[in-house]
């Protein structure tokens, strides 16, 4: 039988270079792929930054190891997909005065689904990645179950993929942990294995989204301006920099002092204001969800599930119920900080069930 | 799998007979050829044999060549040691980035240019290069043979040109060394560079020719290597390696020609046999180079999927990360953007057999009704 044919997503780092070597040991034949998503240019000169998003290191990183291992390697040029569809969704988002979540959207568009096409006009029959997560099929049916390394289980940022593609999809980390991860690449001579863990946002530099947001839309950043900092009974407390420098829970450079610290708890573009509140006040005990995305049927009554309202939280039980186009979510325990914009994510145990978007 | 290398044009595979000498001279001549002692003396003897190697396969004096690091920087020693603020250069829009770089950058210094579009033809016309000329004019530089296209361009006339209003003519030949024959002491070229890597030679040498008589200020200082121009030791192994390629090449021309020139029109005659539809831009190219436009296939998916069935072509101009950007070229020559969105270049040389040529065939033959099916998602 000739063997199954695999595009391997290479951002140069320890995890996808393990991934290419994991597939190959498993006998499959690959082709990697580093993907140009962006150039952080320095809008006065036009110079490219380095940043995470692949700089030639990265790239040079992921065509070393494809080298070793004997793989053809090439760099696809999907900038224009990123752009349209994760960057230019981050700003609209946070003049909207919400808190994106990019990376979910560049998993489901750009390397997901564009990558899936990718493999299809190369003649592939599976795309693979390097994230921490597992894909589990029953019968017809395909879903995402927890990575075997519960630190490091990526699935959250997953929710939004297309069902249908997790068919043709492969994640051979799924069932490592992030030091097998490594020690594999040490023992395989592997160039990547020391690269560091990428945690801030790749296509913004220095992790300074504002900063970004000035450069990458100057002509609407003008027009937000300092405003109001008000507290829960609407009295004004002090004046903000401008309501898209701040996010939802943040306390640190608020720039309003109170013996106890006071948290962002709203932000409104509408009147240009944010508000302000103690720590108790920022918990609440639901919310709601846009854009649902299902691994089963989609419920109609009233369900039992496991929340989770950002990577890393720790979650809570919760009960979800259709709300309209909506669905509204009733957590057994309050969350701190919901923040809009951001992806709330449902589990049975290890699996991955649905997500959507946080509204409140 | 087989691996099939159709990519002449962008650099070729050391000649065996090249690569046995320089790895000699790399072990056994190691001395400084600036020193007095018998191992200088020998080293210096290499690099003067690998000059008159040179000299004779261009027709010129051997003292009318230097050594260079390569085409690229040739092409700077030019440039910049001859332009100054204030003086106009005519050169073309399709040039190497070696020379329009150069350009972009002494603008910034005050030097005046005008850039010459090619004709639909793909050559330079030498009208407009006559219709360019000012008082200020101090060189005209254009290439001999366009990278992308293979067109050539009228070298003799352009020089005939320059001479007649006294301006300077400069041409970048690394595209006609070695493919093409050369005879120096026919044409009034004032300088010309050239380069090993592209006629089975090492990578890293090149030569700049600088006629007799033409005074070159230099912009590298140091030890006075190479008439002052190209101080540093010098590059033992790799000139001799040049100086035996442009020996080989030259010796071996016609045979060449011959030899790649039916191996084109078999691979030409197989497209058209096996249905292929295909559009193959300008009339007239050196021997091997062929810009193909596959219609309605992209061409980076054909480059990517063909490499993985081992055979290596080029399309548009790789930059350093691998990555395409569409053929400025083809657009200038007034070719439409969906075919210059589609055009590759294949480019044969002497190496190559008729089994190669098939086996391309068959695999092209293969992969392009499925491309032209697929969705287009890489515009």
């Amino acid at each position: 039988m000739p063997k199954k044919k695999v595009l391997v997503a290479m951002s140069g780092g320890v995890d996808s270079s393990v991934t290419l070597s994991l597939l190959l040991d498993q006998g499959y034949e690959c082709i990697g792929v580093t993907m140009k998503l962006w150039e952080n240019k320095d809008p006065i000169s036009n110079v490219v930054r380095n940043s995470n998003c692949n700089t030639v290191e990265a790239i040079n990183g992921a065509k070393m190891v494809c080298d070793r291992l004997g793989v053809h390697h090439y760099t696809l040029d999907f900038m224009d997909v990123f752009k349209k569809n994760v960057v230019d969704d981050f700003s609209k988002e946070y003049l909207a005065g919400r808190t994106p979540n990019p990376c979910v959207r560049c998993n489901s568009i750009v390397k997901w689904e564009t990558l899936l096409q990718q493999a299809h006009l190369f003649g592939l029959d599976y795309i693979a990645t390097g994230h921490y997560a597992r894909i589990h099929h029953e019968k017809d049916e395909s879903y995402l179950l927890k990575g075997a390394d519960i630190l490091k289980d990526q699935s959250y940022m997953l929710w939004q993929i297309n069902p249908d593609a997790l068919k043709k999809t492969l994640l051979p980390l799924g069932e490592m942990t992030k030091s097998e991860t490594r020690e594999y690449a040490k023992s395989r001579g592997l160039e990547t294995a020391q690269t560091p863990e990428s945690m801030d946002l790749c296509f913004v530099n220095g992790n300074d989204y504002s900063k970004f947001l000035n450069e990458i839309m100057p002509e609407k950043m003008n027009s937000v301006k300092p405003g109001n900092i008000m507290d829960e009974a609407g009295e004004v407390v002090g004046e903000h920099t401008g309501f898209t420098n701040y996010t939802i829970g943040q306390r640190k450079g608020v720039g309003v002092a109170f013996p106890e610290p006071r948290y962002v708890k709203k932000i409104n573009p509408i009147d240009n204001s944010i508000v302000i509140a103690r720590k108790e006040a920022m918990y609440t005990d639901h919310c709601y969800a846009s854009q649902l995305n299902w691994f089963i049927e989609p419920p109609t009554k009233e369900m039992v599930t496991f929340a989770q309202i950002r990577y890393n939280s720790k979650g809570s039980d919760a009960t979800i119920l259709k709300d309209g186009s909506n669905y509204r979510i009733n957590f057994k325990d309050p969350q701190l900080a919901v923040t809009p914009g951001q992806s709330i994510v449902f589990y049975d145990n290890n699996k991955l069930i649905g997500g959507g978007i946080i509204e409140i | 799998m087989k691996k099939i290398y159709f990519d002449i044009a962008a650099t070729t595979p050391v000649d065996p007979k090249v690569a046995t000498l320089m790895s000699h001279v790399m072990t056994q001549t190691f001395g400084n050829p600036s020193s007095i002692h018998k191992f200088g003396q020998e080293s210096h003897s290499v690099i003067e044999r690998a000059r008159l190697q040179l000299a004779t396969a261009l027709s010129c004096e051997p003292g009318e060549i230097i050594f260079t690091g390569g085409g690229s920087e040739s092409n700077n020693l030019v440039l910049q040691g001859i332009l100054k603020s204030g003086d106009h250069i005519i050169t073309s829009t399709y040039e190497h980035p070696a020379i329009l770089n150069v350009l972009e950058a002494l603008q910034i210094k005050g030097l005046e240019t005008t850039l010459i579009n090619p004709t639909k033809n793909g050559v330079i016309d030498c009208s407009e290069v006559i219709n360019a000329i000012q008082p200020n004019t101090k060189l005209i530089s254009i290439m001999a043979v366009n990278n992308e296209l293979g067109t050539i361009n009228p070298i003799a006339q352009l020089s005939e040109i320059a001479a007649e209003n006294s301006i300077l003519f400069h041409t970048d030949a690394v595209q006609m060394f070695g493919k093409l024959p050369m005879d120096l002491s026919e044409i009034h070229i004032d300088f010309m560079s050239i380069s090993a890597h592209k006629l089975y030679g090492p990578k890293g040498v090149g030569a700049l020719y600088i006629r007799q008589g033409n005074i070159l200020p230099a912009i590298l200082h140091g030890g006075g290597q190479e008439n002052n121009l190209r101080p540093g030791t010098e590059n033992i192994p790799g000139i001799a390696g040049f100086g035996l390629a442009a020996e080989l090449a030259t010796q071996n021309i016609a045979p060449n020609i011959k030899n790649i020139l039916e191996l084109e029109t078999r691979f030409l005659t197989g497209l058209a046999e096996n249905g292929i539809e295909f559009t193959r831009h300008c009339n007239s190219h050196i021997p091997g180079l062929m810009n193909i436009s596959f219609h309605d296939v992209k061409s980076n998916l054909l480059l990517m999927n063909l490499d993985m069935e081992g055979v290596a072509i080029s399309a548009g101009s790789a930059c350093s990360s691998g990555t395409l950007k569409a053929s400025k070229v083809l657009l200038q020559i007034g070719v439409s953007e969906k075919l210059a969105s589609e055009s590759v270049r294949i480019s044969l040389g002497k190496l190559h057999t008729k089994e190669d040529v098939d086996y391309t065939l068959q695999k092209i033959s293969k992969l392009i009704p499925r491309l032209q099916n697929s969705s287009e998602i890489n515009a």
